[in-house]
């Protein structure tokens, strides 16, 4: 694996970014002033941060509704992405789409997607883009367990398929789908990764908490789209931290179910141990990163929050693209 | 009552080798199948209870469907099956528990279901019980493929005294390894030492990466790591010593080789020297960092600091044979 020190601080810092605005908004929400639905990918962070690590500019995400950790990840600017999320004129989507439809064409970012499963069909045309166009890109979509149900996510496993796209699926599990199981509703006893044999692709299940393992298995399947290999599905298995949405009271998940998993499984607290143990790096290291990122999503709360909101005068202006 | 274990990994064979590697997957669904004709088996020789874990990869859950529905629609001569009581967090340690479970209850044998991995696991807590393994893979070298409803039938054999289980099983040996002094899970098949600096996806496939490799056995017809010394130096599996490989970047190294590394996957491996490992005799790897993997899975990551200690030992699992078995009951003329 290619991670030098280098890396592995870009790799801390994009996770722990990932981590600190999901924290803050999980905050500013209860305060009332952020309007819409915000649902928060802490706990999360080792998936899209392994998988975009491994992408380049060629390359096209599509996400979902919990979509700001794959945002950072691929390289959308934070200050602009609290702003949209407050709705204000400076946000990436000049405050038109809020949290669920951050989209960043320039980073290679298609769009957070209201529609559960809407990202996948978008990455088939990305993928067939990029090959028919000679690129050498290639297209990912994250999509949760309940997205991995969808009839738009299994046909495009088919079209991946027989196209023989560069295009990875990653699904997310979650273990819930809002308040269901996953191992209730999703075929296979939970399994999503089982499905993909039936499409004829390779299949990868993995630890979503282990970056380690993310940015590996993520690097072969990039490498294999790259080379005209075809498509693959990858399972992260994860834990969210907060509820499906902010506001949600869990009151379907164990007493102590989160508390459990942000003991064992913080993604941020694995790697840091593994990464100092040897020295390569230090504490101080990842303190100098958890100061910058402290401070880098203060302001862009202040930011956010002093911006003006778009007028009404701009309401029909961003809505369509004309070609 | 007679009992029997049976440990299904529901994790094996979804790595990352189906992605570098055309390696076989088998879903939760065909894993439940091959239980339930192991369960079969283990009724026709009459096997009264079963144990198992419960498994958050739906085994388990699939089980207790099938068996509703059968109680509706068949008679079953399946034994009762008994879920064993136990924290399931879904990682390595909960075969480790389930198989101490197993011997409490007085399991006559354990039925594996599983890779190499997973018969490591399982051999480092299983003691005297014999093993009746089960490949649910093609990457697998300790377990053979089986078919369920046959080595139920002599896992049953075994565990009810039909045949003498000194005639049928096989003692095995295994590499035990310490760091820094600890001792750690062992191996079955081998030990190799890697540059690589991370655990990661685990699978062990970059061969240029390969330093040092330590075999119990090594059979010619193998896949994977093994089928280095295999291909070299074969080593029986009785036999009374094991290999030990130095290994290294093709262009720096004497010779040249090229093994299956993976299903699906021929790969050279550069060969600095090839020697016997003698039965206890203590030994520390060279290399001073990268990771240590474990019957083909990275496990342990070391610095220059740490020691890492290997030795052969006489003392793995014993493990069934099953055509031994099925050819003494043959001689019976019945199955049980
Ligand atoms: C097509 C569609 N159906 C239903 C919904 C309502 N909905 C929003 S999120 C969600 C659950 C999604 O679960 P999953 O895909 O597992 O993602 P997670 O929330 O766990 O990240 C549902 C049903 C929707 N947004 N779109
Ligand atoms: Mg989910």
């Amino acid at each position: 694996m290619d991670l030098n020190r280098q890396k592995l601080l870009e790799a801390y810092e994009m996770m722990k970014t990932i981590r600190e605005f999901e924290d803050r908004v999980h905050v500013e929400f209860a305060t009332g002033e952020i309007s819409g639905f915000v649902h928060l990918y802490a706990g999360e962070e080792a998936s899209a941060a392994g998988v975009c690590l491994q992408l380049d500019d060629r390359d096209k995400i599509a996400s979902t509704h919990r979509g700001h950790g794959h945002c950072i990840a691929k390289g959308v600017e934070v200050k602009g992405m609290m702003a949209e999320i407050y709705g204000k004129q400076i946000g990436t989507c000049r405050g038109k789409g809020g949290s669920m439809h951050i989209a960043d064409l320039d980073k290679g970012m298609m769009g957070a997607n209201g529609i559960v499963g809407g990202g996948p069909p978008l990455i088939c045309g990305a993928g067939l883009a990029a090959k028919t166009l000679g690129t050498g890109g290639v297209a990912v979509a994250f999509v949760g367990d309940g997205g991995s149900n969808q009839g738009t996510t299994l046909e495009s496993l088919n079209l991946a398929t027989i196209w023989n796209l560069p295009c990875i699926f990653v699904v997310e599990n979650n273990g819930y789908a809002e308040t269901t199981p996953s191992k209730w509703s999703v075929s296979l006893s939970g399994n999503a990764v089982d499905r993909a044999a039936g499409f004829g692709m390779p299949g990868v299940v993995l630890d979503g908490h282990d970056f380690f393992a993310v940015y590996e298995t993520a690097g072969e399947a990039v490498d294999r789209a790259r080379n005209g290999g075809g498509p693959t599905l990858i399972e992260c298995k994860l834990n969210r931290y907060y509820g499906h949405f902010e506001g949600d009271t869990q009151t379907y998940r164990g007493p102590d179910e989160v508390k459990k998993v942000r003991e064992a499984k913080d993604c941020l607290a694995l790697f840091s141990e593994k990464v100092t143990r040897d020295g390569t790096i230090s504490g101080a290291d990842l303190q100098e990163i958890d100061d910058r990122v402290m401070q880098l999503i203060e302001d862009s709360v202040v930011e956010a929050k002093a911006a003006p909101k778009p007028p009404a005068a701009d309401l029909l202006t961003d809505v369509y693209v004309s070609y | 009552m007679t009992t029997i274990g049976i440990l299904a990994n529901p994790a094996a064979a979804r790595d990352v080798r189906r992605l570098i590697a055309r390696a076989s997957s088998i879903s939760i669904a065909e894993r439940c199948a091959i239980v339930q004709r192991a369960l079969t088996g283990l009724g026709a020789v009459g096997i009264d209870r079963v144990l198992m874990m419960f498994d958050r990869g739906g085994i388990v859950s699939g089980l207790e469907r099938a068996i509703e529905h059968h109680r509706r629609d068949v008679p079953l001569r399946w034994p009762e099956l008994e879920i064993l009581e136990m924290p399931v967090t879904g990682e390595a340690r909960d075969t480790l528990k389930a198989v101490q479970l197993m011997r409490r209850k007085d399991a006559k044998v354990i039925m594996v279901l599983g890779g190499d991995g997973t018969h490591r696991l399982v051999a480092h807590e299983c003691g005297t019980i014999p093993l009746v393994c089960i490949s649910t893979g093609t990457n697998n070298v300790f377990p053979e493929f089986q078919e369920s409803t046959v080595a139920g039938i002599a896992a049953g054999a075994v565990a009810k005294g039909l045949v003498d289980r000194n005639e049928v099983c096989r003692q095995n040996k295994r590499l035990g390894i310490r760091v820094n002094g600890q001792p750690q899970i062992g191996a079955l098949i081998d030990i190799c030492i890697t540059s690589d600096n991370w655990i990661g996806s685990r699978a062990v496939w970059r061969t240029e990466n390969l330093r040092e490799l330590y075999l119990t056995f090594a059979e010619p017809d193998a896949i994977g790591l093994s089928s280095i010394g295999g291909l070299l130096k074969p080593v029986g599996r009785e036999a009374e010593e094991g290999l030990v490989i130095e290994l290294g970047p093709c262009d720096t190294s004497r010779q040249k080789l090229e093994v299956p590394i993976a299903p699906g996957l021929i790969e050279p491996v550069g060969i600095n020297g090839v020697r016997r490992l003698m039965m206890e005799e203590p030994g520390r790897i060279r290399s001073r960092s990268g990771t240590v993997a474990l019957d083909g899975e990275r496990e342990i990551e070391f610095a220059k600091n740490d020691t890492v200690e290997i030795v052969l030992e006489r003392d793995g699992p014993l493990t069934v044979d099953v055509s031994k078995v099925m050819k003494k009951l043959a001689t019976k003329g019945r199955l049980s």
